[in-house]
């Protein structure tokens, strides 16, 4: 099977941590964010995965994807637009990538969602009801800030979209997920074009796509704030069935979800916790505090600080008393001096190198 | 004029009260502001000790109108301590800052003094007071002000005067002028013959009501000139002014540093000076350690032999820490008083902040300010018994007593 992953652009609204890196390289949860999709398409049978982009990728990028290609045995290729597509447009442009003679369904996935990715239930979905297309929706307490996808009554097949509606019409809103047959190509024009406003509604109105509520969490991780409250939930989905990524409570140190790479190394007297992450090389010196926060490889955190609700760039250096919070993003290699304040939400800033 | 060893001086040290120092609540909701600490002692011990270096001092007299039970247990601790006679007179009601030296004239002149001292407890300097002493002698007049030079720009928050090059004659006096007269003010400190006492009087016995050049207040317009008591006399409209140039005053002009503690922002700024101070004067009073049996000191910090500080705490520069206070481990404190049985936990950071009697500031909390000291926010203010949640930021505010802080706050006055 293939699939195809919308990387789309430049990342702007997780910068300054997209200035160093593609944004399907920040990590999440300790690892490349791609690599969570690229790792859930692998265990639902795809073989080959083409990565829609708009611009040229940056050697890290190529190195990333030999890496995998090997680790994974999985095709990964590019497919590079040179004028603006839309949502739909890059799909009709990767058209004899994704096209074969099996004729079998592809999935296309957003890049910046994190979920369970339950594919193989997607699998089997659209073979049940054997129409044309197949899209993951997940339930919202505010759907008004998305789009909606509309349900015919009791059924699964999906009646239309909604744009950001005024008043309540649903609250399933579309979760970038989907499994298309080909033949979805043939009503793509290779034009700037979106999937949820011309080509999604089109067949709906053909009766031919259905909806599949998605179980478990769901986040868009594209901002800062939105990346911690996916972090909180893929570290609660871990304790619930991966418990042996995260660290053990051990003592007073360690409270709730923690995930922390086998080399970092955590003084004593600290207080980590819950929904931390800590990278590969990191150290946490004594008497720290650390919640709900991101420290990304190579950090060191110096002594008795406290990070909360904050990214700290790979290679930062976060100095003795200082204090980080209020979804603060530290770039790559910032020196927070000792004592130092840095609170986003009272003079927002973008702070790379100090 | 006498051989010297035999006249005795004595001294008066204006201490306000309830209605004067207003502007140091919240700190003074507790304490009369005369004893609030500083550099680990009462505001008024500063001026009290500065006097023990008057060559003959006889006695020391508080003056004020708190009530007599609010002075009586620390002026007999520091009569013992000092050894010097200390007492505390209660006015029953103001009678002004040159009133009030004439209305206990009589207990004052008991011993006998060729000259009298009087203070404003509120002022914070190095109190030359013995070299005060001498100058006067040598001008022969009935007293000398200590003055001192100040920006132009800051002149016109004091009295402003004119002093003649040559002779230090007090050529002119005016208070708080709307134009800019001179960039010499008067401290504050001042020492006097007992010939004041007969200036004081012809004041009260002849009141000049021409009207002023300032611009009274309608309350004040509608006051019958008659309500103004007799007895209120104020030493800088009444007597200063009128006897300028009329070779009776003098001024000595300090170099030292000179600061008005009429804000808590500004105790703390006291507090630094006082501390160095004790660097040169008394180099035993203040704390030192490297961590390892006792807690890192930077720069001068005066702990109470009472307080309780772990040795993985950095401290310093400009620290006062109080009685029974309790500094937690890895806790950073720069430019701070911490009051009596404070309690700071873990990790905490407090720089540029007064934290009242009793409160508590939680684990990687932070109590902060920018230390701007005579700014309204400039320095942090917590009140007796708040409490600071863990890991809670507190900037550049004011907290009132009893309240506990859960969420982070700036630039905020907390009722």
């Amino acid at each position: 099977m293939k699939a195809l992953i919308l990387v789309g652009g430049f990342g702007t609204r997780l910068r300054p941590l997209t200035f160093s890196m593609p944004k399907p390289l920040v990590d999440f949860g300790n690892k490349p964010m791609i690599l969570h999709q690229i790792e859930a398409l692998k265990a639902a049978g795809v073989t080959e995965v083409v990565l829609a982009i708009n611009h040229q990728q940056p050697e890290v990028m190529l190195n990333f994807v030999e890496e995998y290609e090997k680790k994974l045995d999985m095709k990964i290729t590019f497919s590079q637009e040179t004028e603006p597509l839309g949502t739909a447009g890059p799909l009709a442009l990767a058209r004899d990538k994704l096209i074969d003679e099996s004729g079998k369904p592809f999935f296309v996935l957003n890049s910046d969602v994190i979920c369970e990715y339950p594919l193989l239930e997607m699998i089997e979905f659209h073979k049940n009801h054997g129409a044309e297309a197949s899209i993951m929706v997940t339930k919202v307490d505010d759907p008004s800030k998305y789009g909606v996808v509309v349900m015919e009554k009791e059924e699964t097949r999906v009646e239309s979209f909604v744009e950001k509606p005024k008043h309540f019409v649903g609250d399933k809103i579309n979760a970038g997920i989907y499994l298309l047959n080909p033949s979805v190509l043939d009503k793509i024009e290779l034009r700037r074009t979106s999937i949820e406003k011309e080509i999604f509604p089109k067949i709906a109105s053909e009766k031919k796509l259905y909806a599949m509520v998605l179980p478990g969490f769901w986040m868009d991780i594209g901002q800062p704030k939105d990346y911690l409250t996916g972090q909180r939930m893929y570290l609660n989905y871990l304790r619930k069935n991966a418990p042996g990524e995260l660290l053990a409570s051990s003592g007073d140190d360690v409270i709730g979800n923690v995930m922390a790479d086998e080399t970092a190394v955590i003084g004593e007297r600290c207080l980590i916790g819950p929904d931390v992450v800590i990278g590969a090389g990191c150290v946490i010196e004594s008497g720290v505090r650390l919640f709900g926060c991101t420290v990304m490889r190579g950090v060191r955190i110096k002594e008795h600080a406290c990070v909360s609700d904050s990214i700290v760039g790979w290679d930062s250096t976060v100095g003795s008393w200082a204090r980080v919070a209020d979804v603060t993003v530290l770039g790559k290699d910032v020196q927070v001096a000792d004592a130092e304040v840095i609170q986003m939400s009272a003079k927002p800033e973008i702070i790379q190198k100090v | 004029m006498g051989n010297s060893t035999e006249e005795k001086v004595v001294a008066v040290i204006l201490v306000g009260g309830p209605t004067k120092g207003t502007r140091f609540r919240p700190l003074s909701l507790n304490i009369p502001k005369p004893l609030f600490p500083i550099a680990g002692q009462p505001m008024v011990h500063h001026p009290i000790s500065a006097c023990k270096r008057i060559p003959n001092l006889a006695q020391v007299y508080l003056v004020g109108f708190y009530e007599e039970r609010e002075f009586a247990l620390y002026v007999s601790a520091i009569s013992n301590e000092l050894k010097v006679p200390v007492r505390y007179l209660r006015e029953d009601k103001p009678h002004g800052s040159a009133g009030g030296l004439y209305h206990f004239r009589n207990l004052i002149m008991e011993d006998n003094p060729s000259h009298i001292f009087l203070l404003n407890c509120d002022v914070c300097c190095s109190f030359p007071l013995p070299e005060m002493l001498e100058a006067n002698r040598k001008y022969g007049g009935i007293g000398t002000l200590l003055v001192i030079k100040v920006s132009p720009e800051s002149a016109s928050q004091f009295g402003e005067l004119v002093a003649d090059p040559v002779t230090n004659e007090l050529l002119h006096y005016t208070e708080k002028p709307e134009t800019f007269v001179s960039d010499r003010i008067n401290c504050g400190v001042y020492v006097f013959t007992p010939e004041i006492f007969t200036a004081i009087r012809d004041v009260s016995s002849q009141r000049n009501d021409t009207a002023t050049l300032r611009r009274v207040s309608s309350y004040e317009a509608l006051q019958p000139a008659t309500r103004i008591p007799a007895d209120f006399v104020r030493l800088d409209q009444d007597i200063l002014s009128p006897l300028a140039g009329k070779k009776q005053l003098y001024t000595y002009e300090t170099m030292d540093f000179w600061e008005q503690i009429k804000s808590p922002g500004m105790s703390l700024r006291c507090s630094e000076l006082y501390l160095s101070q004790f660097r040169l004067t008394s180099p035993q009073v203040l704390a030192s350690g490297d961590g390892t049996k006792s807690a890192i000191v930077i720069g001068d910090v005066y702990i109470h032999p009472s307080a309780k500080v772990h040795p993985t705490a950095k401290i310093g520069p400009n620290v006062s820490i109080s009685a029974n206070a309790r500094v937690g481990p890895g806790v950073r404190l720069i430019s701070c008083i911490i009051l009596d049985d404070v309690e700071i936990m873990e990790n905490a950071v407090v720089t540029n902040a007064i934290v009242g009697w009793k409160s508590s500031i939680g684990r990687w909390s932070r109590v902060q300010a920018e230390g701007v000291y005579n700014s309204k926010l400039g320095v942090t203010i917590l009140g007796d018994s708040v409490a600071v949640e863990d890991e809670v930021v507190v900037t550049s505010s004011i907290v009132l007593p009893n309240k506990t802080l859960n969420v982070s706050v700036q630039d905020e006055i907390i009722l």
